[in-house]
């Protein structure tokens, strides 16, 4: 049983320094490391307030397709003052390093702990929580909110690809 | 134990940082990424309100957000790369003409 108040304590403490860091740091990539931290922090804390499938979606949506793109970016147009080396050798984002390690150990040490040890217990619904509520979810009470974010991501689509043309 | 005024508290605490951030940097990429951590906030508030009353409707929300988000990255760094295309630089103070 882990103690639920420094779990808490602990991811929201990582969560706001690291997003300290995100608005803080002098280049743009060690501050796409930071705000990595803050979505993982976050995660974990979804996990405490029974949102399993929106941890998941966060690492795998946020931090796994979000920020892949914004870090692909920063790359294509990293300036030349802006070189490996200099971010290597700042001792600020070492301890960045440092911060999102133990963050991600916390994850995993609660991953495999299991989810039901940490949440709260309060009582909720019955399946609070659970994946198949979402689907029901969408497909009756969101219908329409579900229909408008599938038109919203293919003008998303087509927008992006037009932006890209070599001669706008 | 920590209770919804916890969560409203830090939930608050991360959107005003990257208000700030907002705010006060100049790097296009920086203040992309300041957007995203305010729009984090705005679903650990959902999350946690989800949570607190019991209601599902909260956490369906974030999905939405989610599908958002990705939608303005997107369209957004698209255009930030059109746009370095023309200028060869991601200060947002160089960007001050609406055409070339």
């Amino acid at each position: 049983m882990i103690d639920m108040d420094l779990y808490f304590w602990v991811f929201a403490s990582m969560s706001v320094l690291a997003g300290l860091f995100t608005i803080a740091a002098k280049d743009a990539l060690p501050s796409a490391m930071g705000l990595l931290t803050v979505f993982i922090a976050l995660a974990s804390l979804y996990l405490h307030l029974h949102a399993p499938l929106i941890a998941i979606f966060q690492v795998a949506i946020y931090a796994g397709a979000i920020l892949i793109l914004v870090v692909f970016v920063i790359m294509l147009l990293m300036t030349p003052g802006e070189r490996m080396g200099v971010i290597q050798a700042n001792a600020s984002y070492r301890g960045l390093g440092v911060l999102l390690g133990l963050c991600l150990i916390g994850l995993i040490a609660v991953g495999t702990k299991g989810v039901s040890d940490i949440v709260s217990m309060k009582a909720l619904p019955q399946g609070f929580g659970n994946p198949s509520i979402f689907g029901d979810l969408f497909f009756s009470d969101f219908l329409l909110h579900f229909e408008v974010v599938s038109v919203l991501l293919l003008v998303a689509l087509i927008g992006g690809i037009y932006l890209c043309k070599k001669r706008l | 134990m920590a209770t919804l005024t916890h969560y409203i508290v830090l939930s608050s605490i991360l959107f005003g940082l990257g208000t700030i951030g907002f705010l006060t940097r100049r790097n296009a990429l920086i203040l992309f990424m300041s957007i995203e951590l305010m729009l984090n906030a705005v679903n650990l508030m959902l999350v946690a309100f989800s949570n607190f009353m019991g209601d599902m409707a909260g956490q369906v929300m974030v999905f939405f957000i989610f599908a958002v988000a990705a939608a303005e990255v997107a369209v957004g760094l698209a255009i930030l790369i059109a746009l370095f295309r023309h200028v060869r630089e991601v200060d947002i103070t160089r960007f001050n003409v609406l055409k070339w």
